[in-house]
């Protein structure tokens, strides 16, 4: 018995640095951008010896890092708005009637939910252009919260059926209208399925490129990502450049996912297992 | 009746976006890929010619090739790695949820960072893994990982697989939660050993887990863009070239906007062919067990 736990033991604290080896990249990232250019190059592998904020310091001076963190969340809290609103008002009905028409729009939503992006991309160029879109923050608003939407209808049409249906026949028995029960009724319940749903939509937000890459011309427009593509550019990638931008970019999500790691995998796990 | 017909209204809004952006722009990219559309000025119908370019040259089908190769490198060692996590992790509660956590974190990083971190970690010079093999005395396999067409395609891919196995495993871990407790029960008492259970018992009834897993990370490599675009921009030799790639070149690169519709339409139809046939192959196994 005491040899079996030992095993057992000695099997997890095998699988435990396992993984946590699989963080290797980002403890090096982390890492890599306290040192200086010449510090990397002479011994690659090496850990900061001081913490050396010279590389953060020109990173912010040539980055419009704080500007580009404003746009990133406010167009993370426009976008969830109106795909917490859209969404949940098309699910209600197909949450609660089954007839041809919902299995049409389930159809034609799950088509929103398969089509890739690049598919679509020429296209919404073209229409945003002759419509004025490109470059404005109405234009990326708008194709994020079409690339969101598909997953919010499911996401709510599943969460709406699990809500028990007393309370609506109670309210339509006072003779009130589908609006307000919707309302009143349903969406002060969708809470918890909002806050995954924001989790969600900040994800994509924060870390989509090829969107703003293409909509987005004007550098005080531009969301994280692009802020930090359009300062590292493609060429002799500089390694006191590369790695702060590369933890700017993505701290703020690390830091959420510590925070609410359990709501973000079981979240993520439960759209796709539905 | 009356309000049967009114609450459909509800997904107005929501049919106007879908139709605005996904089924009014395919209806567009059909029509413009027919056509010599150069971003301005007139579009001329060429009928076929677009995909007749398409067949005709050797650039795009390896652009399709690269990009289904890259798919399956993906597809296999993601799916592979991820059971292998979830089969043990189910066997470890204690360190289940922490585990589970660690292995998600890549995934909540941008494709854009990733992309760039691990191109310096491949770098040829004062790169990371060229450094650790040395260090382990490995120095006669360094190379430049992403200079080389022979292994470019297959460092990007060992990317992507890092970034995106905590969710495979994750899924993994709600289909082995799935599985009736007693009947892993009777296997124990009926002596059966851990691989055994595994092997017997559990793997097949993952099956509706290996279908969510193949087709989700099938559906989201087939369309990756930015890993290329970040560590390669395609090369070496057109060695990282996928069909992504392809279009956004095609698009801002030569603004050739009727051919990079055609090569979008011929996406859209890879990814529904791909899909269904997995689809059905996945779900006749699921119905077979």
């Amino acid at each position: 018995m005491t040899l079996q736990k030992f095993i057992s033991w000695a099997a997890q604290a095998t699988m435990v640095s396992t993984v946590i080896a699989m963080l290797t990249p980002v403890i090096y990232m982390i890492a890599m951008s306290f040192r200086t250019a010449a510090e990397i190059i002479e011994k690659p592998l090496g850990l900061p010896e001081t913490l050396y904020f010279g590389n953060y310091a020109n990173a912010l001076a040539q980055m419009p890092y704080l500007r580009s963190v404003f746009n990133s969340i406010s167009i993370t809290l426009a976008v969830t708005l109106l795909v917490a609103l859209l969404g949940s008002m098309a699910a209600y009905p197909l949450a609660r009637r089954t007839s041809r028409f919902s299995r049409i729009v389930i159809m034609l939503v799950a088509l929103g939910l398969a089509t890739p992006p690049f598919v679509t991309i020429t296209p919404i160029y073209v229409i945003f252009r002759n419509l004025g879109l490109l470059d404005t923050y109405l234009g990326v608003i708008l194709a994020f919260t079409a690339l969101n939407l598909p997953l919010a209808v499911f996401f709510y049409t599943s969460f709406i059926g699990a809500i028990p249906k007393e309370l609506e026949e109670a309210a339509k028995l006072d003779n009130c209208s589908d609006w307000q029960i919707y309302w009143h009724i349903i969406r002060p319940l969708l809470g918890p399925a909002t806050a995954t749903l924001s989790l969600f939509v900040t994800l994509m937000v924060w870390n989509d490129f090829t969107y703003p890459l293409l909509l987005l011309t004007s550098p005080e427009k531009f969301t994280v990502m692009i802020s930090v593509y359009r300062f590292l550019g493609n060429l002799n990638v500089q390694p006191d450049q590369l790695f702060p931008a590369a933890v700017l970019g993505s701290l703020p999500l690390l830091v959420l996912f510590i925070f609410f790691q359990r709501r973000i995998v079981s979240g993520v796990t439960a759209g796709a297992v539905k | 009746m009356k309000r049967n017909l009114s609450i459909y209204w509800f997904t107005a809004p929501a049919l106007l976006v879908l139709g605005c952006f996904f089924i009014y722009p395919i209806g567009l990219s059909l029509q413009m890929s027919f056509t010599d559309f150069k971003g301005v000025g007139e579009a001329n119908y060429v009928g076929w010619e677009n995909y007749d370019r398409f067949v005709s040259r050797s650039r795009y089908m390896n652009a399709v090739w690269v990009t289904l190769k890259f798919t399956f490198a993906v597809v296999v060692l993601q799916t592979l790695l991820g059971l292998i996590f979830a089969a043990l992790l189910h066997r470890m509660p204690a360190i289940r949820n922490f585990c589970r956590a660690v292995l998600f974190t890549p995934a909540m990083m941008s494709f854009v960072i990733v992309g760039y971190v691990w191109q310096f970690i491949y770098s040829p010079s004062s790169g990371g893994l060229n450094a650790v093999l040395e260090l382990i005395g490995l120095g006669n396999l360094t190379r430049g990982w992403l200079g080389d067409p022979d292994t470019a395609l297959y460092a990007i891919a060992v990317t992507h697989v890092w970034m995106f196995v905590g969710y495979t495993t994750a899924i993994f871990l709600v289909g082995f939660a799935n599985i009736p407790q007693d009947i892993e029960e009777a296997g124990r008492l009926d002596g059966a050993k851990s691989w055994q259970r595994f092997w017997y018992l559990e793997l097949p009834m993952l099956a509706p887990s290996f279908t969510v897993n193949i087709i989700l990370s099938t559906v989201g490599t087939l369309k990756t863009f930015e890993l290329p675009f970040i560590m390669t921009r395609g090369g070496p030799d057109r060695a990282t070239n996928t069909l992504s790639l392809e279009i956004v070149n095609n698009l801002f690169g030569s603004y050739k906007f009727g051919f990079a519709s055609a090569l979008s339409i011929i996406m859209l139809f890879i990814v529904v062919i791909v899909a269904m046939i997995q689809n059905s192959y996945l779900r006749r196994k699921e119905g077979n067990t």
